[in-house]
């Protein structure tokens, strides 16, 4: 009789460490969830709104009104309207105008998208399937899209900025 | 040993752990606190560098203008440029442009066309920085203007911002 409520003591014993382990295991799985998501949380960028907006829409307006380098004065805009109508602009003597704005548009990215690590897609078209100017690569993701409608004869040609992210 | 010595001593482990469950708790709070404070002064030296920012791009002594009135945002006039660079690091008008800008510094380069020989392409404005301190980076693309040519040329509006 004696051994046996001994042994029901044990049981009770063993039973209330176990439900204590079990408490314990529960806070530690808690406090690490807490941890992971509270502590050591990654710090919110506020500004990356603001900068992508800004930047697709000021680069393509700057871009735009920007004058070509020998090329009589002429800027980016009226470089576009002459690659997407009579292609009969010359600059530097021999380079046509979609090939002069492509270069000039390369080169400005390069010192700038590409330097601060951002994608983007730049489009230049009348026809959105077949782009007289792309540069960069198809944004996946979430982007920040600016398109810059330029007036050509009897039609509208469209430039369009993507930052991607 | 007596029973009650048993009894007090099983009362002095239970209060020493209870103890240090509530100084683990307690460091635990004060961690996630710090954290919290942390990510709030980030979010008000973050949303400080766009107020920044968009004061230098809206700065009325570089922005493109006809008689007096601007005429577009975006465009700064080189010529006004230059005369801003000496203007606000004048000693008389440290405090007006501090209030301004605080701790930080603007450059404006010249991207495109690409400077050759002796012209100058990039303008420091406004510098006050801070050492040791984090700092965040806004760049604006923007047109030059050239009053003399009537040309565009393509910069880029770089505010560096220093966390107090």
């Amino acid at each position: 009789m004696t051994n046996l409520h001994t042994k029901m003591k044990h049981k009770i014993a063993q039973m209330e460490i176990l439900g204590l382990a079990i408490v314990v295991v529960l806070m530690l799985v808690a406090a690490i969830f807490v941890i992971r998501f509270s502590v050591f949380k990654e710090p919110a960028d506020y500004r990356k709104g603001f900068v992508s907006s800004e930047l697709a829409s000021n680069m393509i307006n700057a871009f735009l009104k920007t004058t070509a380098q020998d090329c009589s004065q002429l800027t980016m805009t009226e470089l576009l309207q002459d690659c997407a109508q009579a292609q009969s602009i010359r600059c530097r003597g021999e380079t046509p105008a979609c090939s002069y704005v492509q270069a000039a548009a390369g080169s400005i990215f390069e010192k700038t998208l590409n330097k601060w690590n951002m994608r983007y897609e730049f489009k230049a078209y009348v026809d959105m399937d077949r782009p007289l100017i792309r540069l960069g690569e198809a944004c996946r993701a979430e982007k920040k899209s600016r398109i810059f409608p330029i007036p050509i004869s009897g039609a509208t040609m469209q430039a369009k900025l993507d930052i991607c992210g | 040993m007596k029973k009650s010595q048993i009894q007090i001593g099983e009362t002095i482990a239970v209060l020493f752990v209870f103890f240090i469950l509530v100084a683990v708790g307690f460091i635990f709070y004060a961690m996630v606190i710090k954290g919290n404070i942390g990510s709030e002064q980030d979010e008000a030296s973050q949303l400080r560098a766009i107020g920044i920012a968009q004061r230098a791009m809206f700065l009325p002594e570089l922005q493109c203008s006809k008689d007096v009135i601007t005429e577009e945002t975006d465009c700064i006039d080189i010529l006004k440029l230059k005369t801003a660079e000496v203007l606000m690091k004048q000693r008389q008008n440290e405090i007006y442009y501090y209030d301004m800008f605080e701790f930080s510094e603007i450059n404006i380069t010249q991207i495109y066309p690409q400077i050759t020989g002796l012209d100058k392409s990039q303008w420091t404005i406004y510098s006050r920085k801070r050492q040791n301190s984090p700092k965040f980076i806004t760049n604006i693309p923007v047109s030059l203007y050239d009053s003399i040519t009537k040309t565009y040329r393509f910069g880029i509006l770089s505010v560096e911002t220093f966390s107090k």
